[in-house]
C-alpha cells in the first residue's frame, strides 16, 4: 500500500497549482474542494487500513533525494501522526466550504489554503528530519499571504510578526537538527537524516556545549523544545498568536489554530518525548515543561477572561488548551500522553467551530466586540445553537471530545505532577467562566438595537460548522477509533521512561 | 593536456573581438543581433564547461582547470548569459551595443581567468581585465548622471583595491620568492620558521583588504550600493551576481591555500568581517526605498554569510564550509541576477507608463506587480524568499550547508564564540525576512497603480532561467552539492 501518503500530499499540491490558474471564483472553489476532498478520501482509506494495535510505522515509503547528505523523502504513519493527518484533511475541506462565498482574489485564496494542506500533511507524515524541516518552513508562506492579503486592519504588522517569530524558532530548531545529524554521522559514519536514526543516536551523545554550564544533550533538547513551544504556542512565547489570529481571515484563523498549532504538539510527541529520558538533566526539563504547560493554561485562561474581542478571547483560549497538551506530555504516563494527543485532535475540531462562529458574527453584525453585541440569539438562532455547542465543548462538557482529552490529562498527570494538576484545576473553573460569560453577554440577553437588522448564518457556513459539531460529539462519545492508536504509541514511547528510572 | 579545456575562454575572447569588428560593419539597426550572438556564445561556453571533462594545467602552471575553476566559470557564464539576454531589451536600439556586448564578454573572460589562475600574476591580470571592462559597463548610460557617478566611484575604489591587492602580492613574493600559489605553499611547508614573521600579517592584511573590496565586505563595501543603484540594472545584475564572486574565488584560492600555510589567523579576521558585514547589510537594507539599493545591501549581507566559509577551523568542517560557500555563491548568482532583472522589468514598465520618471526602482512602483506583471512578480517572490533562505531553494541549500558546518565546528570545539556567530547569522537570516517581505507585500497586497503590461520576451526568458535554476538547485541539489564539494576538495588543507 505504499505510495498512498505521497499521493495524499501531491493531490492538494496539484490542486493548488490548478486553483491558481483558474479564472473564476466558481472554478476555483470546485477545484479546491475536489483536491482537498480527494486527499480526505485517501486519508480515510489509510485510517481504515491502519492497524491500531502495533506502534510501528505503517504505510512507509522512501525515495532517495540527496544521497550525499543522506536525505530521503521518507513518509510513514503511526498513532501519533495519523489522527493529525485525519484532522488536517477534515479541517481543510470544511474551511473551504465555510469560505465558499469568498470573493476577493478567490483563486489565490483557495490555492493558498490547499498549500497549507500540503505543508501540514508533510509535517505530520515525513520521517526524515530535513524533509520535516522543509515542510515546517513551507507552512509559513501561505499563512503569511492569507493574513497579509485577506486580513484585518493591522494585518501587515501581524503577518510579519508571525513570519519572523516562528521563523526564528524554526532556525533554532535547525541548529539542534544539525547537531543531531552530526552526532549520528560521527557515530555511524554514514550520513542519514532519518528522524528515528537521529533520535536513537542522541542516546549515546556526550560532552559539553559550553564547559560546566550546559551539556550538549540538554542544549539540543532545549533548542528543539523552543522550536516547538513557539509553534504551540506556550507562554511566554505566545505573543505572535493573538495578533495573527485577530487579523487573519476566518479561514486563516481556523487553519492556524486547528492545524499549525498542532505541529508544535506533534513535535513534542515525535521528537521531544523519545529523547527526554536520555537528556542529562531530565528532572529539571520535565519540571520546565510542566511549568510551561500550567502557565499556559492559567495565563491563557485569565487573558481570555479579560478580552473584549470575541476572536481574541478564542485565541487566548487556544493557548490555554494547548497548555494541556504540554502538561499531559510532561506527565509521562501513557494515558496522560495519549490524553494530550487526544487534546490536539479534539481542540483542532472545537477551535474550528469557535473561530467560524466569530467569523459569522463579524460578518453579520459587523463587530466582534463582546460589549457591542448582545441578544443576537433572537436573530441568529441557528448560529447560536452551533456556537453554544462549540463553547460547551471547549469548556469541557462531558459527552464532547474536549472532556475526554482534558479528563485523561488531568487524572493521569496527577500521578506524577500532583502540584501542577491542582494548579491547572483552577484554570478549568475560569475556563468555564469566560466561555459562559462571553456567551451570556454576546449572544443572550436583550438585543442591542444598534446592531440593526442582522441575518443568520449562511447555508454553506452552517454545513461546515454542523459537521464539526457532529464530529465533536461523535468523538466525545466514541473516542476509541482515534484514542486506541494514540494509546498504543504512547505506551511504546514511555517504555524507556520507566527503564531509565525517570519516573517511578 | 588537452587544449580543448580552454575552449570556453577562447570562444568568448574570439567572440568579443568578432563583435567589435562586426559593430564597425553592420548598420545601427541590426546591432540588436549582436545580443543574440553573445547569448549564443555564452550558451556554447556553458555547454563546453559542463561537457568537457578533465583537468589540466597550462602556460607553465599559471592557469589550471579543476573542479574549483569550473564551478566558478559556470557561475560567471550563467550570470553573463542572464545579463546578456536581459540586455537585448534593455539596450534595444542603442548605437553602442557592439561595445557593450564585447566588454561584457571580456569581463566574463576576466572572471574566468581569475577562477583558473594558479599564479598571483595571472590572478591579477584576470582581475584587472574584469574590472576594467566593468568600470566602463557601469557608466554605460552616459547621459545618466547617476550612472556616471556609479562608474567613477567604482573606478576609484576599484583601483585602490587593486593597488592594495598588488602590494599584498608583492609582499608575498618578497617573502617567498614565488608568485605561483603551489610554490608559495611549498616554501612555507619547507621553511616553517618563515611563517611566523610579522610581515606575513601585513601581507595578509593587504590581500584581505583587496579581496574584501571586491566581495563588498564591511567596511570595504561603500562603493557597492551607489554603484549597483546607478549602473544600468542589467549591469548591476552582472556586478552583484558575477563580479562579486570573483572576489570570493580569488580569496578562496589565495587565502585558503597560501595563507593557511602561513598559519595566519584568518579565521578570526573573517569571523569578525562576516558578522559585521551580515548585520550591517541587513540592518541598512531595512530602511531602503530603492529596490536596487536594498538588493545591494542584501548582497552585502549575503557576502557575510558566504564569508562564514572561512571561519570553520577543523579541517573536515572547513572543507564543508567552503563547499557550502561555493554552493551559496552559485545560488546567490541566480537569485540576485534574477532579482535585478526583475527590477529591470519594473523599470521598463514604469517608463512605458511615463517616460520622465527618475527613480524607476522605487518601492512604490512594485505595488500590485502581481497583477501588472504576473511572471515577473512570481519570480521576484521566489528570488526574495530564496534570498531569505526559505526552503526549498538554492538560497536555503547553501545556507544550510554553511550553517551546518559552522554549528558542528562550534560543537566539536565546544567554542562559545563560534556558537555566538551561528546565532548572529540565524538572527540575521530572520531579520532579512522583514525587508524581503515588504517587497512581497507591495507586489501582492497593495492595489496596482496601472494596467497589466506585456512583459518583453527576453526579460521573461532571463527571469525564467534564473527561476528554474533557483528552484532546481533547491529541489534537486545533489549534483550541485557534489560539484561544490569537489571544488572544495581542491582547496583541501
Amino acid at each position: 500500500m505504499s505510495g498512498l501518503i505521497s499521493l495524499m500530499i501531491i493531490i492538494p499540491l496539484i490542486g493548488a497549482i490548478l486553483t491558481f490558474l483558474t479564472r473564476t471564483r466558481g472554478q476555483a472553489r470546485i477545484v479546491a474542494i475536489l483536491a482537498s476532498g480527494l486527499s480526505l478520501v485517501l486519508s480515510l482509506l489509510l485510517f481504515m487500513r491502519f492497524d491500531s494495535s502495533i506502534p510501528t510505522i505503517q504505510f512507509g515509503e522512501s525515495y532517495v533525494w540527496i544521497s550525499s547528505l543522506g536525505i530521503n523523502l521518507k513518509f510513514g504513519l503511526d498513532g501519533i501522526g495519523l489522527p493529525l493527518v485525519l484532522l488536517a484533511n477534515i479541517i481543510i475541506p470544511l474551511t473551504i466550504i465555510f469560505a465558499w462565498g469568498e470573493t476577493k482574489q478567490a483563486n489565490r485564496f483557495y490555492g493558498l489554503i490547499l498549500l497549507e494542506q500540503v505543508g501540514v500533511l508533510g509535517v505530520f507524515t515525513s520521517l526524515d528530519f530535513f524533509v520535516f524541516y522543509i515542510f515546517w518552513e513551507v507552512v509559513l508562506i501561505p499563512m503569511y499571504f492569507l493574513i497579509s492579503i485577506w486580513g484585518g486592519p493591522r494585518k501587515d504588522y501581524s503577518a510579519i510578526k508571525f513570519f519572523i517569530y516562528t521563523h526564528v524558532a524554526s532556525l533554532v530548531m535547525l541548529l539542534a537538527i544539525f547537531s543531531l545529524y552530526f552526532n549520528a554521522l560521527s557515530i555511524t559514519g554514514t550520513p542519514n537524516f532519518d528522524i528515528f536514526h537521529l533520535l536513537k543516536n542522541y542516546q549515546v551523545m556526550d560532552g559539553w556545549l559550553i564547559q560546566d554550564i550546559i551539556t550538549l544533550k540538554d542544549a539540543i533538547f532545549l533548542a528543539l523544545l523552543f522550536g516547538f513551544i513557539v509553534k504551540m504556542p506556550a507562554v511566554p512565547f505566545h505573543t505572535w498568536l493573538p495578533d495573527a489570529h485577530v487579523e487573519a481571515p476566518t479561514a486563516g484563523s481556523v487553519i492556524l489554530a486547528a492545524l499549525l498549532l498542532k505541529m508544535g504538539g506533534y513535535g513534542l510527541f515525535r521528537i521531544i518525548l523519545p529523547i527526554l529520558p536520555y537528556s542529562d538533566s531530565h528532572g529539571i526539563l520535565i519540571s520546565l515543561m510542566a511549568i510551561i504547560g500550567v502557565l499556559s493554561i492559567l495565563y491563557g485562561t485569565f487573558l481570555a477572561l479579560a478580552q473584549r474581542d470575541l476572536k481574541k478571547m478564542v485565541a487566548y483560549s487556544s493557548i490555554s488548551h494547548m497548555g494541556f497538551v504540554m502538561l499531559g506530555a510532561a506527565a509521562l504516563i501513557p494515558l496522560s500522553v495519549s490524553g494530550a494527543m487526544y487534546q490536539q485532535f479534539s481542540h483542532g475540531l472545537i477551535t474550528g467551530i469557535l473561530f467560524m462562529s466569530c467569523g459569522v458574527i463579524q460578518h453579520s453584525a459587523g463587530t466582534r466586540i463582546i460589549g457591542d453585541l448582545g441578544g443576537i440569539a433572537k436573530h441568529m438562532p441557528r448560529l447560536t445553537f452551533l456556537m453554544l455547542a462549540g463553547f460547551l465543548a471547549s469548556l469541557g462538557l462531558p459527552g464532547m471530545s474536549g472532556f475526554i482529552a482534558e479528563f485523561l490529562v488531568l487524572v493521569n498527570s496527577y500521578f506524577t505532577l500532583p502540584t501542577f494538576v491542582i494548579l491547572a484545576l483552577f484554570g478549568i473553573v475560569f475556563t468555564a467562566g469566560y466561555h459562559l460569560w462571553a456567551m451570556q453577554r454576546a449572544v443572550f440577553g436583550t438585543y442591542n438595537q444598534k446592531l440593526g437588522h442582522i441575518h443568520d448564518i449562511a447555508s454553506y457556513e452552517m454545513v461546515s460548522m454542523s459537521v464539526l459539531v457532529l464530529l465533536v460529539i461523535f468523538f466525545g462519545l466514541n473516542p476509541g477509533p482515534v484514542l486506541n492508536m494514540m494509546t498504543t504509541n504512547a505506551e511504546q514511547l514511555l517504555e524507556f521512561v520507566v527503564l531509565r528510572g525517570v519516573i517511578t | 593536456m588537452s587544449y580543448l579545456l580552454l575552449l570556453p575562454e577562447l570562444l568568448l575572447i574570439s567572440l568579443a573581438l568578432v563583435i567589435v569588428l562586426l559593430g564597425l560593419m553592420i548598420s545601427d539597426r541590426s546591432k540588436n543581433l549582436l545580443g543574440y550572438l553573445s547569448a549564443g556564445g555564452l550558451l556554447a561556453s556553458i555547454v563546453f564547461i559542463l561537457a568537457i571533462k578533465g583537468e589540466g594545467s597550462f602556460f607553465y602552471d599559471a592557469f589550471v582547470v579543476d573542479p574549483l575553476s569550473q564551478i566558478f566559470k559556470l557561475i560567471f557564464a550563467v550570470v553573463s548569459l542572464l545579463a546578456v539576454i536581459a540586455s537585448v531589451t534593455y539596450f534595444k536600439g542603442s548605437r553602442n551595443q557592439d561595445e557593450y556586448y564585447a566588454l561584457l564578454l571580456l569581463a566574463t573572460v576576466g572572471m574566468m581567468v581569475v577562477a583558473s589562475a594558479n599564479d598571483l600574476v595571472a590572478l591579477f591580470v584576470g582581475f584587472e581585465l574584469a574590472s576594467m571592462a566593468t568600470y566602463v559597463l557601469a557608466g554605460f548610460e552616459k547621459r545618466n548622471p547617476a550612472s556616471l557617478e556609479a562608474a567613477l566611484k567604482y573606478f576609484v575604489i576599484g583601483s585602490l583595491s587593486s593597488a592594495l591587492m598588488l602590494f599584498g602580492m608583492s609582499l608575498v613574493y618578497g617573502i617567498t620568492g614565488y608568485t605561483s600559489i603551489p610554490g608559495i605553499i611549498e616554501f612555507f611547508t619547507t621553511n616553517p620558521q618563515a611563517a611566523t614573521g610579522a610581515i606575513n600579517i601585513v601581507a595578509m592584511l593587504f590581500l584581505v583588504a583587496g579581496f574584501a573590496f571586491k566581495m563588498a565586505l564591511v567596511p570595504f563595501h561603500m562603493w557597492a550600493p551607489d554603484t549597483y543603484e546607478g549602473s544600468p540594472t542589467v549591469v548591476s545584475a552582472l556586478l552583484a551576481a558575477g563580479s562579486k564572486k570573483m572576489g570570493f574565488v580569488a580569496a578562496f584560492k589565495v587565502l585558503v591555500l597560501a595563507l593557511v600555510a602561513m598559519r595566519a589567523d584568518i579565521q578570526l579576521a573573517f569571523a569578525v568581517l562576516a558578522v559585521v558585514t551580515m548585520t550591517y547589510g541587513n540592518i541598512v537594507a531595512i530602511s531602503q526605498r530603492s529596490i536596487k539599493r536594498m538588493l545591494a545591501y542584501s548582497s552585502i549581507a549575503q557576502a557575510g554569510y558566504i564569508s562564514l566559509a572561512f571561519v570553520a577551523i577543523t579541517p573536515e568542517m572547513s572543507q564543508m564550509a567552503i563547499g557550502g560557500g561555493i554552493l551559496l555563491a552559485l545560488g546567490h548568482a541566480l537569485m540576485k541576477g534574477g532579482a535585478f532583472i526583475a527590477v529591470a522589468v519594473v523599470g521598463y514598465m514604469v517608463l512605458s507608463d511615463n517616460r520622465n520618471v527618475k527613480n524607476t526602482d522605487d518601492l512604490e512602483h512594485f505595488a500590485g506587480l502581481g497583477k501588472r506583471a504576473p511572471i515577473t512578480a512570481f519570480a521576484m517572490l521566489v528570488f526574495l524568499l530564496a534570498l531569505a533562505g526559505i526552503p526549498p531553494s538554492a538560497g536555503f541549500i547553501g545556507k544550510f550547508v554553511i550553517f551546518y558546518s559552522i554549528t558542528v565546528d562550534a560543537v566539536i570545539q565546544a567554542s562559545g564564540w563560534m556558537l555566538f556567530i551561528v546565532i548572529v547569522a540565524i538572527l540575521n537570516s530572520a531579520l532579512s525576512i522583514y525587508y524581503y517581505a515588504r517587497v512581497i507585500r507591495y507586489m501582492y497586497v497593495l492595489p496596482p497603480a496601472g494596467e497589466r503590461i506585456k512583459e518583453p520576451t527576453p526579460y521573461v526568458v532571463a527571469i525564467v532561467l534564473a527561476l528554474i535554476g533557483t528552484i532546481g538547485i533547491g529541489v534537486y541539489p545533489e549534483p550541485f552539492i557534489q560539484m561544490a564539494m569537489d571544488a572544495a576538495k581542491v582547496l583541501g588543507v
